[in-house]
């Protein structure tokens, strides 16, 4: 069943449809959907969650669990039909010319057997190469994904290595059999941006030196078109359009297109001037579907009795452009130049006084070295290390920075779960950085709220909404009796612009961006006057995003809220903050207003981290710094500036003194503050990261 | 009057059918694995018309011709059953008497399936019980036991005989042993399955035995979860030193022989020091504890319902505790006697002493590790943030959150417990010797067993039944509450 000279496309999807049996009924996931992928072409699935995007991926695999049946269409590998192929024939070409890398890198590592032996495994089991020889691709696979001493990774186990190391891993693992096909889905989300923008690139580079096709899913265009020749947008269960990046992204001919477009916060948008306009209405349940076009509600170009007759759409070639397809009725009449209504602009509120102070806050945690015999060998974990920064009334300050740089030790802290190690935390010029959360009155514990990075696990599941956010009310002693905390909580539901009637709900019969607004809702029960939001948009699909990040505002421009906006996304920070805090390793790297922190100077990190960041504008440029290696440990971090293990500046700046000593707060201009050793020479001489081009509409 | 036999009139051509039908499948059963170990893997493919192909073949009809046979057999069982309720005395044998003995539990099974089957998507996970074969046996099994028991107990209805009267002339005798003449004036005409070695109905003692089993197994596992839990929770909450002491003091009553500990709470010396009662007031100051907790976190904002709903709940459980520990002769003999409700004899007290003993170290493990893993979610943090009591995050947002688990091991647990009151019983330990509880009767019955086995298989039968449904259904809850 080799044929090596086969020259035909590598896969070729038709017409595929697959549903899921549920006890309820039956779901179907994936309708209608075809695609083509030529050798060595790399094609793009980007979608909403539940759109079916894993589901293509795993019928490729023709591994849909018990209950996951394609009722019809062809999936053919180079021009076999994997559909009629046996279990046997299946593993064959699975784990040879089909290779696919999931999310969560553990899900395909064994952590009981060393890296090497379970490289070593797919040549040996799939080809029956010798030993020897299995080793030697081992080692060369691994140094193709640019691991650092490939002969001592091949000697540890999984848990040795981190969460980007291990993803080379699997990538490693998928590449040992030489695949002509590598299906990534999501394969960075669980990392860190600047690990995420490295392991992107060597997932481009190793595509163009072994000539490996790709399908590549995710749920964020800007990689996409970072990694991909053609890229095919799936909503609810169909592809809606389909070509290669360039025609898709600027000359998109499908209004959902267009809209996620419009959604998502590219460079140049801003929260006053130019909002971002959200997707109204919600993603259709599967079973939900509407007649006729499935984005029928949520469309505004939406005609009565053309769009929701009850007719399967077909895929439209569009006309003069090459392989380009849309599956919109009305696509040859929308005029798609037409300029973007520019939604309610608003006006920048001025930020009044200082509410809240921090003063070279620190916190320690002490940890036990070895768990066996704590008590003896006692490590200091440096979560926060002189914090200090003030907010005010109506501002948002965003908060930078990727896992362990002690974001959510810092919250933590001033919520009062923990107490700080040394410094002060001043709000309203009263001291509470010692004082724990059982110990601070009703009104400073209402003031200061929180709202949470997980949609699924912010609300409690066995509780109806309404009476949680009354059980915050009762809490913060509001209301004199249940009727008056029973119509602030409909108030409340108001505010977030969700229907009464979600009150009598269990949080499972919500989405995502449903939940999220009932956490802010919760939040806001006592009259927040300081909300710290913890990546609270960054779990929810892209037009949710949108949305929440609107309704946030709007709740802030109101209520005078200050919003503490804990991030690693750099362009929704950009959109919607007015100073920006970058940590790095507990320590604030750089500090200051928006615009002095997305423009030159920059601080070595905030720079990788612009660079790092993908952006959806195929006219933006962007210049191209790859961070070697990963984020050190909090527990072991390194001596001098914490950056220096991974900063390309540091030779200019003296690479002695960047090992040896911590850096000096400096500050640039007004407000402009970088914890760097860089003199002002260096820092003249930067070039921006960034660079739209000056015509820009 | 005529012993009966065991199928009666009936037995000539249902229980040949029965047989035949059961072997066919047995046989049909075997085949069909033998036949799997060779056949093809199915290629699963859809027809252009949308249907499913399935297995076709020789294996495919077998699989087919299996599942007639089943449905064959519980159909002739049924019409067994159902045409004995229609013959007049004695002509359906004993079987067609006993089952005609529990008519009201056959009524009240099949209006409880019909009613839980047709309203089972809005029954959340009971409902979801419904979709799962395994779930539903064992849902019936239990449900055959707990009827009997309710209508037992509160109806004396199903039992032919007193469980303690003794008739002369029947001690020993094998099942359908009719009640001599001359003393069958107001008795049942016969003994259905026979008479122990005092001459005591054997059926009756079987079915009056569940009544025993059905209150004091699901109460003493109630108190073993009420421990487990309130120790679990904050030990599994906090972590550090009161973690490590209760885990470890979980593992040494773990590591410590039960037997052992069964003997000392009975020995004479020890029961005088009183420590069984000492042990039972600690024990059961659990529930007050628990409750008490629940309330007060709950409505602490509200100080006057809290009052309310705290005197509501916490007087009558402290008056059921008093009495409960206080006694006559009972070195906690400090509640005055006017307010003291019952007595609780003294072997009943061992038996929830020693079931708290035996299982509240794995439920406390269970809701210890719950515990840490739910502890971690952000509405647990949300709660920290908004300043709640730990006795709060704990009774309102930790624990409803692990009930699955729980409800799944509280099932088993029962089973267990049943067994352990057999084991006690098979001890002598625990409730009078002459209790009809299974655990006891299979011991009295096993004196005997080489000449007469009849009098020990009923209840042991009944027991077998029990905790086979009460698995039965742990497993299909399971199964259920993992699928969407
Ligand atoms: N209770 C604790 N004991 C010891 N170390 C801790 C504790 N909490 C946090 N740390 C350490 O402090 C550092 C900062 O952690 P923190 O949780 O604040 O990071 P983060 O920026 O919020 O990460 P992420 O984005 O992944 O949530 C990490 O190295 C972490 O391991
Ligand atoms: S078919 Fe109609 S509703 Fe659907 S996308 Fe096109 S214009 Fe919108
Ligand atoms: S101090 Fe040195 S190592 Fe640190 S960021 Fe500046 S140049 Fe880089
Ligand atoms: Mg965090």
């Amino acid at each position: 069943m080799e044929n090596d000279n086969y020259d035909g496309p590598i896969l070729e999807i038709d017409k595929l449809s697959i549903s899921f049996f549920t006890r309820l009924r039956e779901i179907p996931a994936v309708m209608d959907f075809s695609a083509k992928i030529m050798p060595g072409e790399a094609l793009g699935v980007v979608g909403e969650s539940g759109c079916g995007k894993s589901t293509v991926a795993l019928g490729v695999m023709q591994d849909l669990g018990v209950n996951g049946r394609i009722v019809g269409g062809s999936i053919k590998f180079k021009g076999q039909d994997l559909n009629k192929m046996t279990q046997e024939e299946l593993r064959d070409i699975r784990g040879s010319q089909i290779a696919m890398i999931y999310q969560e890198p553990m899900a395909s590592l064994n952590p009981a057997m060393r890296i090497g032996k379970q490289l070593m495994e797919v040549p040996m089991i799939h080809e029956g190469v010798s030993e020897k020889e299995a080793y030697d691709r081992a080692l060369e696979v691994v140094t193709d994904v640019k691991l650092p001493d490939p002969k001592r990774m091949l000697e540890s186990f999984p848990h040795q290595l981190s969460g980007g190391q291990q993803q080379r891993i699997v990538i490693a693992m998928a590449l040992m059999s030489k695949p002509s096909l590598l299906i990534l889905d999501e394969p960075t989300t669980a990392l860190d941006v600047t690990v995420e923008a490295a392991v992107v690139e060597l997932v481009k580079d190793l595509g163009k030196k072994y000539g490996t096709s790709m399908l590549f899913i995710s749920h964020n265009l800007g990689l996409v078109l970072e990694t991909c020749d053609r890229i095919c947008v799936m909503y609810s269960g169909e592809a809606v359009e389909r070509g290669s990046i360039e025609d898709v992204f600027d000359k998109m001919q499908h209004p959902y297109t267009q809209a996620l477009f419009r959604s998502i916060p590219l460079p140049g948008a801003d929260k006053n001037a130019r909002p971002l306009i959200a997707i109204p209405g919600n993603f259709p349940l599967p079973h939900e579907r509407p007649e006729g076009c499935n984005f029928g509600p949520r469309c505004d170009y939406f005609e009565d009795g053309l769009c929701n007759e009850n007719k399967a759409i077909p895929m439209y070639p569009v006309d003069g452009m090459e392989r380009h397809e849309t599956r919109c009725l009305k696509f040859q009449e929308i005029d798609w130049n037409a300029p973007i209504e520019v939604g309610a602009q608003t006006e920048k509120p001025e930020p009044g006084r200082v509410v809240l102070k921090m003063d070279n806050l620190k916190k320690y945690y002490e940890v036990a070295a070895s768990a066996l015999f704590g008590g003896k060998n006692k490590k200091v974990v440096k979560a926060n290390e002189t914090l200090s920064f003030e907010a005010r009334e109506s501002e948002t300050l965003a908060i930078v920075g990727e896992s362990g740089c002690g974001k959510s030790t810092f919250a933590k802290v001033l919520m009062g779960l923990e107490t700080a190690t040394d410094g002060q935390i001043l709000l309203d010029n009263k001291n509470i950085e010692g004082t724990s959360i059982e110990d601070r009155d009703t009104q400073t514990v209402a003031d200061v709220q929180m709202v949470f990075q997980n949609p699924f696990d912010t609300l409690n599941p066995s509780m109806t909404v309404g009476r949680q956010i009354i059980r915050a009310l009762e809490i913060f002693q509001i209301g004199n009796n249940d009727e008056d905390r029973r119509k602030r909580m409909l108030e409340l539901l108001d505010l977030v612009k969700l229907p009464r009637a979600f009150a009598d709900r269990m949080p499972r019969q919500l989405s995502g961006g449903q939940k999220q607004r009932v956490g802010i809702a919760r939040a806001f029960a006592g009259d927040a006057r300081i909300v710290v939001a913890d990546e609270p948009v960054s779990a929810l699909d892209v037009s949710v995003q949108a949305a929440v990040t609107d309704l946030l505002m709007e709740i802030q421009r109101e209520h005078k809220t200050t919003l503490l906006f804990i991030s690693h996304d750099l362009s929704i920070v950009r959109y919607l903050s007015d100073r920006v805090m970058v940590m790095y390793l507990g320590h604030v790297v750089e500090l200051g207003t928006t615009d002095q922190v997305f423009a030159p100077p920059y601080h070595p990190y905030t720079e990788a981290l612009l660079s790092a960041v993908p952006i959806a504008d195929t006219s933006i440029k962007k210049k191209h710094i790859v961070l070697d290696g990963d984020i050190p440990s909090a527990m072991n971090p390194p001596s001098g500036c914490p950056f220096q293990t991974r900063c390309r500046w540091k030779d200019k700046a003296g690479a002695s003194l960047c090992e040896s000593e911590v850096p000096p707060v400096r500050v640039l201009a007004d407000g402009h503050q970088v914890k760097c050793h860089l003199d002002d020479a260096d820092f003249a001489a930067m070039e921006p990261v960034i660079e739209t081009p000056v015509a820009a509409e | 009057m005529e012993p009966l036999t065991w199928t009666g009139s009936l037995g000539s051509i249902l229980v040949p059918a029965i047989v035949i039908t059961a072997g066919a499948f047995l046989t049909g059963l075997i085949l069909q694995l033998i036949m799997g170990l060779f056949a093809p893997e199915v290629k699963l493919q859809a027809n252009a018309d949308g249907t499913l192909q399935g297995r076709g073949g020789l294996l495919g009809r077998l699989e087919n011709y299996t599942g007639h046979l089943f449905l064959l057999f519980v159909l002739l069982c049924a019409a067994f059953i159902v045409l004995s309720w229609f013959m007049p005395y004695g002509d359906a044998g004993i079987m067609g008497e006993i089952s005609k003995r529990f008519l009201p539990v056959w009524i009240s099974l099949i209006i409880t399936f019909t009613l839980s089957i047709k309203f089972k998507r809005s029954l959340g996970l009971y409902g979801k019980l419904f979709d799962s074969t395994i779930g539903m046996i064992g849902f019936a099994l239990v449900m055959f036991w707990v009827f009997t028991a309710i209508f037992v107990g509160l109806f004396d209805m199903i039992a032919t005989h007193d469980p303690l009267s003794q008739i002369s002339g029947i001690k020993n005798k094998t099942p359908g042993f009719p009640v001599p003449e001359g003393q069958d004036e107001g008795f049942f005409p016969h003994y259905l399955l026979g008479g122990d070695n005092l001459a005591r109905d054997i059926f009756s003692r079987m079915v009056e035995g569940s009544v025993i089993v059905m209150v004091i197994a699901p109460l003493a596992t109630v108190f073993a979860f009420m421990v487990g839990i309130t120790l679990g929770l904050p030990a599994g909450y906090y972590g550090g030193r009161l973690d490590t002491i209760l885990s470890f003091l979980a593992n040494l009553i773990l590591a410590f022989p039960v037997i052992l500990l069964f003997y000392l709470l009975v020995t004479p010396e020890i029961v005088a020091t009183g420590l069984p009662n000492f042990l039972a007031a600690f024990l059961f100051v659990f529930p007050l504890v628990f409750f008490g907790v629940l309330i007060n976190s709950r409505f602490k904002t509200q100080p006057s319902k809290n009052m309310l709903y705290l005197a509501i709940v916490l007087i009558p459980l402290a008056w059921l505790y008093m009495s409960t520990i206080s006694a006559k002769g009972s070195p906690l003999f400090i509640w005055p006697n006017f307010l003291d409700g019952f007595d609780i004899p003294g072997g009943i007290l061992v038996v929830f002493v020693s079931v708290v003993f035996v299982n509240s170290p794995t439920v406390y493990r269970i809701v210890r590790g719950l515990t840490l893993d739910i502890k971690t979610r952000d509405y647990v943090a949300a709660a920290q943030t908004r300043g709640e009591g730990t006795w709060y995050i704990m009774l309102w947002e930790i624990l409803p959150n692990a009930r699955g688990p729980l409800i799944v091991d509280f099932c088993l647990r029962i089973g267990y417990t049943t067994i352990l009151l057999g084991t006690l019983g098979f001890f002598g330990l625990g409730l009078p010797p002459e209790s009809p509880d299974w655990g006891s009767t299979i011991n009295e019955g096993r004196k005997l067993l080489l000449i007469y086995a009849h009098p020990a298989l009923p209840p042991a039968i009944a027991l077998l039944s029990m905790v086979l449904g009460l698995n039965l259904l742990a497993d299909g809850l399971r199964e259920e509450s993992l699928k969407d």
